[in-house]
């Protein structure tokens, strides 16, 4: 018995680790109406992959200098968006696009805002990377945190292998994974029929939201409120950043960006690409102007008149897209 | 008989650990067998008009411009063996930083005499759009490279970075930059090197083959010429730039 036991210590991983616990899959919870996303075969979603990589989003020591984290332009507080036009990166840099949110990035078919990425996994290695951001390798990035006892247990219970570039990439994008939006009053008037959950004005702007003449859910639609497509709204004549047109070299796309949600959109001010715009008031203006004409503008860009009243109601509808409740799921 | 407790965990203190023992780690002898194949050791030397070329020193470009050039890192793929409609696959992508000059490449090959050379100039598209985080340390393609655009999941396939000035007389270290890294899958480019009567390789053997890069030409063709003053910077960007600048990279490459 003797020879049993000391046989069967010498083989686990870490006796104080329940470890059927970690390799379960995490319990996410899909709002009312949210669409099960899918996940990669090489990737599932469990609460050590997720635990690790919210660890890993909060970690500044993915940077060259341990000074910024995925958290430093991604406040979870702001629906993991900045408050500034451009993010401050490593020494103080300006990075060159503002910090969109990450909620529902799950059901996003590409990312960054121009779509130049296919899968979370891959888009994690571009921040770590990134001189202005960390500026750093993911292999040093990986090499910082490794030996972490804390990490190199749940990175091998979630991928069964020590921490490495592969486990942060696999990790940080299943914790992005959970961070689903769905929990507003709107949803709840929406998905649940809940008739008192908004107030006659913000129904009203729901209704002008939704209006063929104002035309917003002809790519703010489905449960992102976002086809995820590519437009030029007119913003420019000329664009210092020429969007979708950097990935795939067409001169048509030039100037496009990807629709972005407007979950949360009360809190993740400056808007636009650049964050250009910093009301929601000057954003409603700018589409009922119809955009500038670019080349490239979308031809669902028209005019619209609203009222004073009207206006104060779409806002209104757009503040009911507030979650809640945190979009972050793990304790 | 009492056991005393030091020689009980003597005894079983190896089991424990042969409990754990993977039976991956249990060497088998391989058996020796003769090389079926040669080595290919590809060198190649960076040159400024047929002489020596130096990172960091100051040339006369075809405009008249002084150029320091500081940076030149490139990728190789798809290289192949020719001879006749007959090709062999030598190496599937390889990475060059001229930094310290020279750089060789030691590359299994199949035995035979070859008259060409087929290469890709940059990653090819299999390769570059991949998961790079799979390629693992010491690799062409690692990420500890820094060629790796993560905004584009691609990898830069050219790097050539440096300084120019227009003053054809001047002394001082030129300062306006220049930065032209080509990348995407528009930009890979494949061509032939002629190898005239022949390469041989020989089972077992090492056959080298030194190619010379006429950095001079990067800036120009015999059809073209690229203008620093207005043609100095791609990143992803300035495809039309980005497509000059390869053309004129893969006809600098030629055999010594």
């Amino acid at each position: 018995m003797l020879l049993c036991g000391l046989l069967l210590v010498g083989c686990r991983k870490d006796p104080a680790l329940p470890v059927a616990e970690f390799d379960a899959p995490f319990p996410l919870q899909l709002p009312p109406g949210a669409p099960m996303p899918e996940f990669p075969e090489d990737n599932p979603l469990t609460i050590a992959s997720v635990e690790l990589g919210k660890a890993l989003f909060f970690d500044p020591r993915l940077s060259r200098n341990g000074t910024v984290s995925c958290r430093s332009c991604h406040h979870p507080d702001r629906a993991f968006s900045d408050t500034v036009a451009l993010s401050v990166g490593i020494d103080q840099q300006l990075g060159q696009r503002n910090s969109p949110s990450l909620a529902n990035l799950a059901y996003h078919p590409s990312f960054f805002r121009d779509g130049g990425v296919s899968t979370l996994e891959r888009q994690v290695i571009a921040p770590v990377q990134d001189p202005l951001e960390m500026d750093h390798s993911i292999q040093r990035a990986a090499a910082a945190v490794s030996g972490d006892m804390h990490y190199e247990r749940l990175s091998q219970l979630a991928y069964g292998m020590p921490m490495d570039a592969y486990v942060i990439t696999r990790a940080i994008a299943s914790y992005e994974r959970t961070l689903i939006s769905g929990w507003s009053r709107f949803d709840r008037y929406f998905y649940q029929a809940d008739a008192a959950a908004m107030t006659e004005s913000e129904v009203r702007g729901w209704e002008l939201f939704t209006s063929s003449e104002l035309n917003c859910t002809a790519c703010h639609t489905g449960f992102d409120l976002s086809d995820h497509s590519f437009q030029n709204i007119g913003q420019y004549l000329e664009y210092a950043d020429t969007g979708r047109e950097r990935i795939t070299q067409g001169p048509a796309d030039i100037g496009k960006f990807k629709v972005p949600t407007l979950r949360n959109i009360a809190l993740t001010a400056p808007y636009m690409h650049d964050g250009a715009i910093t009301t929601l008031d000057g954003v409603i203006d700018h589409f009922a102007g119809g955009g500038l004409p670019h080349p490239n503008r979308s031809p669902l860009m028209t005019n619209f008149a609203l009222s004073v009243d009207q206006k104060a109601e779409l806002i209104a509808f757009l503040n009911a897209l507030t979650d809640e409740r945190s979009i972050d799921q793990v304790p | 008989m009492r056991i005393p407790c030091r020689t009980l965990l003597a005894l079983l203190l190896p089991l424990a650990f042969l409990g754990c023992r993977n039976d991956d780690d249990v060497v088998e002898p391989t058996p020796t067998t003769p090389a079926s194949t040669g080595t290919l050791r590809i060198v190649v030397v960076p040159k400024w008009e047929g002489g020596p070329f130096a990172m960091n020193t100051v040339y006369t470009n075809v405009s008249d411009y002084r150029v320091k050039v500081e940076a030149i890192k490139f990728y190789l793929g798809n290289v192949r063996l020719l001879t006749g409609t007959t090709s062999s696959d030598v190496k599937d992508v390889d990475y060059f930083d001229l930094h310290n000059g020279a750089v060789s490449k030691d590359w299994t090959a199949e035995p035979g005499t070859w008259t060409g050379l087929h290469i890709g100039f940059g990653v090819p598209q299999a390769l570059n759009d991949a998961d790079p985080i799979v390629y693992p340390p010491g690799h062409p393609l690692d990420l500890a490279n820094a060629t790796y655009w993560g905004w584009a999941q691609a990898y830069r396939f050219f790097q050539f970075d440096g300084r120019y000035d227009m003053d054809a007389g001047g002394t001082a270290a030129p300062a306006l930059p220049f930065s032209m890294h080509t990348g995407l899958n528009a930009c890979y480019t494949e061509f032939d090197l002629d190898l005239g009567t022949g390469v041989t390789i020989t089972a077992g053997n090492t056959t080298t083959l030194t190619i010379d890069l006429a950095v001079d030409r990067f800036f120009y063709t015999a059809a073209d010429t690229l203008d620093l003053a207005t043609e100095n910077q791609t990143h992803g960007t300035n495809l039309p730039l980005a497509l000059e600048l390869t053309n004129n990279a893969i006809h600098s490459f030629s055999v010594e």
